[in-house]
């Protein structure tokens, strides 16, 4: 997904995807396809939980919920923003927003999830993020 | 349509070509398709498991095909989703169902499940709603 990172907190992370038309749903490659929304969301969620909880090996997704609030029909960068609205020992809450980074700014889709946490030493994120620097 | 047809049409959707599944049963109410696992579908690469969200735009694909299908018929319209997701999908093949549970003239409600080896354990369960007008 080529996702950049353009802000991170503990209070939410915003995350840049650059247009791509292999995500596209029409011949014209201007309508984004509902699920790399979903996808987006999932994947930003995670790192969210990421920052704003110290302590977890991994993570996994329990349910997503994504309204899809206008077509997502545009040819600009998309934007994510995603935050852990609340943690538990086991569970962390999160919910997101997408919009283009275009003037207006308009909200194309919006999600909730839950995930389940598992917590330990050592990170599946760090290992991951380690990885791909040694590569 | 029969589900050969119907595959070589998802052929022209981008993102159903990144996604890289077949269409295997496809009914006035019902669809089913397969996915071969992939590298790009990963989304943990140390335990190698699928990415929940391609799982969630797989569901979502086969259940816009049970929706509708037919050479002119525009693409139902994604409303929202729901997801469980029940388990990790590992390496191999994913399959998923499509039901159609209610179809108006204007809104059609959809179930789903995806599953690998056996399908009465399914690795996630969705509810999607589309728009048809």
């Amino acid at each position: 997904m080529n996702l950049k990172i353009e802000k991170v907190a503990i209070d939410g992370v915003l995350v840049r995807m650059p247009y791509n038309p292999a995500f596209c749903a029409d011949e014209d490659k201007t309508l984004l396809h509902g699920g790399v929304l979903t996808a987006l969301l999932d994947s930003v969620f995670g790192l969210a939980n990421f920052v704003a909880i110290d302590g977890i090996s991994s993570m996994a997704t329990l349910d997503l919920r994504v309204d899809y609030l206008r077509p997502a029909k545009s040819r600009a960068d998309v934007m994510v923003r995603a935050e852990c609205i609340r943690q538990t020992r086991h569970i962390a809450f999160n919910s997101g927003r997408i919009w283009f980074d275009e003037p207006d700014q308009a909200e194309v889709a919006r999600g909730a999830a839950s995930f389940a946490l598992t917590r330990g030493e050592v990170s599946i994120f760090d290992a991951m993020t380690q990885s791909r620097s040694s590569k | 349509m029969t589900p050969d047809l119907a595959t070589q049409q998802l052929r022209k959707v981008p993102f159903f070509q990144f996604l890289d599944f077949t269409i295997t049963e496809l009914a006035e109410t019902h669809a089913a398709a397969t996915m071969p696992f992939a590298e790009r579908l990963i989304g943990n690469p140390i335990m190698e498991y699928y990415h929940g969200g391609i799982i969630a735009s797989f569901m979502e694909a086969v259940a816009a095909i049970s929706v509708s299908h037919g050479p002119d018929l525009q693409p139902p319209k994604p409303i929202n989703l729901t997801v469980d997701y029940l388990r990790p999908a590992v390496k191999g093949a994913l399959m998923a169902e499509a039901t159609v549970t209610r179809k108006g003239k204007r809104m059609a409600s959809v179930r789903t499940a995806c599953w690998q080896d056996d399908d009465s354990r399914p690795v996630a369960e969705g509810l999607y709603h589309f728009l048809l007008v």
